[in-house]
């Protein structure tokens, strides 16, 4: 509930920001440039029901993306930063693909599959994936040899190993980076529906809708606020994952990591 | 029970081959408490796990009950250094860990119970005090009725008063249960407590230099007492002599 509360204080403030932001522009260049909040969310009430829209399938996209990196990169990261064999051929392949932002194949991923919804997952996909797959590698050479001899001990074979250790052990890096990787998601979901392609309707997500309002910037900068709402969402979510997961973590107590 | 033939465990391969333990032999008979002390690093650690079918020795041979040790058995159990409670498993499930791994029916609540775990088998590891969570250890290895019970520095970096009364248990515990018990310790005291022989190591690469008799020891009113205190002496000079 203090946490709640912060929110409301963090909420209040940005708009007090905004609201300055606004009125200095304004002053500065003798014309409006900076939508104030009141006009801002007026207009975004006006065309709600577009934005409702717009935003769900924003974050649909974005969803979807998150799921599929993180259910390709985590078993893949793990396997890799895991197995000592594995890591020594594999890493240094990672870490040659890791630094290409997707968008800079953007041109050939249109021409290779085409200007539809698949190719806007897959960009968001290959953004987060090395995300992922990075931590979750990085996390499992981390994992202490006792937890590793004391199942071993107990008689687990490899799959057993990764249910009760490597699993559980990475769990708490591994819904880190899924924080970290939230605003990268967003912004590539942004990229993905308005770079190149065929201009969908406003409707589509929340980047068209934002690049189609250019002039309407009052309803674009609603767009943009749907944005940090999307954004906010994933945040309060993987934080509750966090508290449900990794309950272990949050005693307070002695706080062994 | 575990006879030990001519033992040698080695780390890693070709130039950067180490050798461990050298050489050892020794046996322990059924429901007998002996204890291994050296000094640390010179491959204590290394020869429980052989005889936990954890490694590989690269020579000799491992026998438990007359069976060559090949992996993992049911009926051995092993207590590690720190105990090793996964952080992230309520006591209940940490203590019922390899019962659930080697899919035996039953959970570890009666051994809980037994060692007076029974109110904090919701608690993690991280909100125990560290003398209960060496309990939780224990409680893991016994769920499993073993007939021999490997224990690696049980009670390594405990307050004095906690090490005692644990020994007390475990010694308790050796007394009811009849299981055949290796006891890895640099404590000499712990050893003269608890174990009836004595197998001193050398520093790194192990090799046995001496068994020690202790026949008094499991005695509740031996430590303390002047023979106790000769024992230790004894054993102090030994290792002292290796030393130089
Ligand atoms: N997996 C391993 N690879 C290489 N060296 C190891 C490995 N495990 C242990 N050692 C080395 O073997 C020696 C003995 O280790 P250990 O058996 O843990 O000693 P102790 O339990 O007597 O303190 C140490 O010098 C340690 O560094
Ligand atoms: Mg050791």
């Amino acid at each position: 509930m203090r946490q709640l509360g912060r929110y409301v204080l963090a909420f209040l403030v940005l708009l007090g920001a905004w609201w300055l932001a606004s009125w200095a522009l304004h002053l500065a260049h003798g014309r409006e440039v900076l939508p104030t909040p009141a006009q801002t969310f007026s207009e975004g009430l006006q065309n709600i029901g577009l934005l409702a829209r717009a935003f769900a399938n924003s974050a649909w996209r974005f969803l979807l993306s998150l799921a599929i990196a993180f259910s390709l990169g985590v078993p893949l990261g793990l396997v890799i930063g895991f197995q000592r064999r594995l890591h020594q051929y594999l890493s240094p392949l990672v870490h040659l693909t890791y630094p290409i932002p997707p968008v800079a194949l953007l041109m050939f991923l249109y021409m290779a599959f085409g200007i539809g919804e698949a190719v806007k997952v897959l960009v968001v996909v290959a953004a987060l994936f090395f995300q992922v797959l990075v931590a979750a590698q990085g996390a499992a050479r981390q994992i202490p040899q006792t937890y590793i001899t004391s199942v071993r001990s107990a008689g687990a074979n490899a799959w057993a190993l990764y249910r009760h250790v490597v699993l559980p052990a990475t769990l708490p890096s591994v819904l880190t980076a899924a924080r970290v990787s939230v605003g990268l998601g967003i912004t590539m979901v942004y990229i993905a529906e308005t770079e190149l392609g065929l201009r969908p309707g406003p409707e589509s997500g929340l980047g068209s809708l934002i690049d189609h309002f250019t002039f309407r910037t009052e309803l674009a900068l609603a767009g943009v606020v749907g944005l940090a709402l999307l954004g906010l969402a994933s945040y309060a979510g993987l934080e509750l994952l966090d508290r449900k997961l990794c309950r272990w973590r949050h005693l307070g107590g002695h706080g062994e990591a | 029970m575990i006879e030990v033939e001519n033992v040698s465990i080695a780390h890693g391969s070709g130039r950067r081959e180490l050798s461990t333990v050298e050489g050892v032999s020794f046996s322990v008979s059924a429901g007998e408490l002996v204890a291994l002390v050296g000094p640390s690093g010179c491959g204590k650690s290394t020869l429980l796990y052989a005889l936990d079918g954890l490694i590989t020795p690269s020579e000799g041979h491992i026998r438990i009950g007359g069976d060559e040790v090949q992996g993992i058995r049911r009926d051995v159990a092993l207590i590690l250094q720190d105990a090793g409670l996964l952080p992230w498993k309520t006591v209940r499930q940490n203590a019922a860990l390899a019962l659930r791994i080697q899919g035996i029916e039953g959970d570890a609540h009666e051994t809980l119970d037994s060692l007076g775990l029974a109110d904090f088998e919701s608690s993690y590891p991280g909100e125990l005090s560290e003398g209960m969570k060496r309990r939780v250890g224990i409680a893991r290895a016994l769920a499993l009725h073993p007939r021999v019970l490997l224990m690696d520095e049980p009670l390594a970096n405990l307050d004095s008063l906690t090490r005692e009364k644990i020994q007390n248990l475990i010694l308790d515990l050796w007394r009811t249960l009849h299981f055949t018990g290796v006891l890895v310790t640099h404590d000499i005291e712990e050893a003269v407590f608890l174990a009836r022989r004595i197998l001193l190591l050398s520093p790194r690469p192990a090799t046995l230099t001496e068994i020690v008799a202790n026949p008094e020891a499991g005695a509740p009113d031996y430590r303390g007492s002047d023979a106790f205190y000769a024992q230790v002496q004894y054993l102090r000079t030994k290792l002292g002599a290796d030393e130089t």
